[in-house]
């Protein structure tokens, strides 16, 4: 299959891949697969106070199209709130690296694990709220 | 097309895949061209869509992951993209394990450890088609949609496997390249 030149842009190059430090407070993980296919996809993003994004890293086991899709997603959340960054669509993602319908699921992956990331540090931050570890907060 | 039917052998997930496939060579050979060289063009047509159809259940039926598919969707059941349930996170967790562990294997060209990590998903990936087997030969009316559920995330397991032992073939070409 032909992948369009910005997945192999992103594929030769892609962006942010790493991991931050999952057990800090300010960091949340979305872990995601697709059932379909088996690939595996993990998307990390540290918080600031303000809320913002200041890093975002991913792995991504899959085709040239999941890891093009999770490359995108990590440049397109930094410096976004998290509110901005949930409300990224995947179609966005399709239309930007022109999958074709076979790799829409790609794509779904990718907003998945934002999501889920995002989840995940709301989840940590209630659970510290509760702890009375952040200031008045 | 429903493969069981076509090749004449029970629906079920456990089958003795050496009997199939003899099934299958002898229907292939029956409906050779060389066969129908006198017949009718309609014929001849005919026995050609048939052959196709006999090599694509064959296909299908000997592929652990395509004959659970193939039972699913007679028994009504969704399969495929968007349809399925999201994996459990525990699973995930360890399935991205694994392929961390596997591609730092192939970074530092350790054929005996890609080979290990292999047996073990190739161990797994057998206890889940054992699993399946179990799962499908249960009366269909007592299956409820918990236990279909149940059976749609084995299958899903088992393609996670296959991605992995897929991964496993590429890096086993390129180490020995």
């Amino acid at each position: 299959m032909a992948y369009s030149n910005k997945v192999i842009e992103h594929y030769e190059n892609p962006k942010n891949v790493g991991t931050l430090d999952k057990s800090d407070p300010s960091v949340g993980t979305g872990l995601v697969g697709a059932p379909a296919c088996g690939d595996v996809m993990r998307l990390q993003i540290r918080v600031n106070d303000d809320g913002v994004i200041e890093d975002a890293k991913f792995k991504t086991f899959g085709c040239g199209s999941a890891i093009a899709s999770s490359s995108l997603a990590t440049e397109w959340i930094k410096g976004k709130t998290i509110d901005e960054a949930e409300s990224i669509k995947n179609s966005q993602i399709v239309e930007e690296l022109n999958l074709p319908p076979v790799k829409i699921h790609c794509s779904v992956l990718a907003e998945d694990a934002i999501k889920s990331a995002i989840a995940d540090f709301r989840k940590k931050q209630e659970a510290r709220a509760k702890n009375g570890q952040t200031n008045g907060k | 097309m429903d493969p069981f039917a076509t090749l004449g052998v029970p629906r079920r997930y456990e089958l003795d895949l050496l009997a199939v496939e003899k099934t299958h060579r002898e229907l292939s050979r029956a409906l050779h061209p060389d066969r129908f060289a006198g017949a009718s063009p309609s014929e001849r047509r005919d026995a050609l869509a048939k052959a196709v159809e006999v090599n694509e259940a064959w296909r299908i039926l000997r592929d652990p992951i395509r004959r659970a598919e193939a039972l699913l969707r007679l028994l009504g059941v969704p399969v495929g993209e968007d349809r399925e349930p999201k994996a459990d996170p525990d699973f995930l967790m360890e399935m991205l394990e694994q392929r961390e562990a596997l591609a730092e294997a192939k970074a530092s060209r350790d054929l005996p450890a890609v080979r290990s990590l292999a047996k073990g998903i190739e161990g797994r990936a057998r206890a889940v088609e054992g699993e399946l087997g179990t799962a499908f030969d249960l009366d269909e009316s007592a299956q409820g949609a918990a236990a279909r559920e149940a059976v749609v995330r084995k299958l899903g397991e088992l393609r996670f496997y296959r991605r992995f032992l897929e991964e496993v073939s590429a890096i086993e070409d390129e180490l020995a390249a």
